[in-house]
């Protein structure tokens, strides 16, 4: 085998575990600081902090890969990322299917009350089938 | 899937790290693969039947169950 099969691994970005704690942890700090925002009544320093982490973690997600020397997302990180977001659809799903019906029912017989919040975690299910049903027509027809 | 992507890389010297980087994949993936846990993509399975100069059919082998 030539040595350029075997080039070094030492690269800028560095190896793919440590290029998901980075991304990871700069998520998890804009996480926890909208939270320590809402502890504290800081609301809007945990906003910031959170959009901070948002904006700075994606970003590095999707620029790292592209200057690196090393493979850092391959096939396996995607194919973990389809069962992953198909497992989450299927349990959204059948909760859904489970637990709305059965809502509808209990608050007709007047057994409870569908609150505000409630509703619109409703709404909110209906328009992520919605937008997965248009999604799902868009892949299937054009890619 | 079986493979004797272990044995052919060990016979060959190589590590997980230097096999996944002449492939084009993480050595996470190759360590996946050897362990059984990830069915490579045709497209990478072809890459490494091409890197050890066989067929895919020499490298890899459906369980037994599926035959």
């Amino acid at each position: 085998m030539s040595d350029t099969l075997h080039p070094t691994i030492e690269t800028v970005a560095g190896s793919p575990r440590r290029y998901k704690r980075v991304v990871y942890s700069i998520f998890a700090v804009g996480i926890v600081g909208l939270f320590a925002g809402m502890l504290f009544d800081l609301p809007l320093t945990g906003t910031t902090i959170y959009l901070l982490g948002a904006w700075i973690g994606s970003a590095l997600a999707a620029l790292l890969p592209r200057v690196s020397d090393a493979t850092l997302v391959d096939e396996r990180d995607q194919a973990v990322h389809r069962r992953a977001s198909g497992l989450a659809v299927t349990i959204t799903g059948v909760a859904g299917i489970t637990v709305v019906p059965a809502l509808y029912a209990l608050s007709a017989a007047e057994v409870v009350t569908i609150t505000q919040t409630m509703w619109g975690a409703i709404w909110m299910g209906s328009a992520f089938f919605l937008l997965w049903g248009g999604c799902s027509f868009y892949v299937d027809r054009f890619q | 899937m079986d493979t004797d992507l272990p044995e052919r890389r060990e016979t060959e010297g190589l590590s997980q790290e230097a096999l996944a980087e002449a492939v084009g994949v993480t050595r996470q993936t190759i360590n996946a693969i050897e362990r059984d846990r990830y069915d490579p993509s045709l497209e990478l399975a072809f890459a490494l039947a091409d890197y050890f100069d066989c067929r895919i059919e020499d490298l890899f082998e459906p369980p037994a169950d599926d035959e």
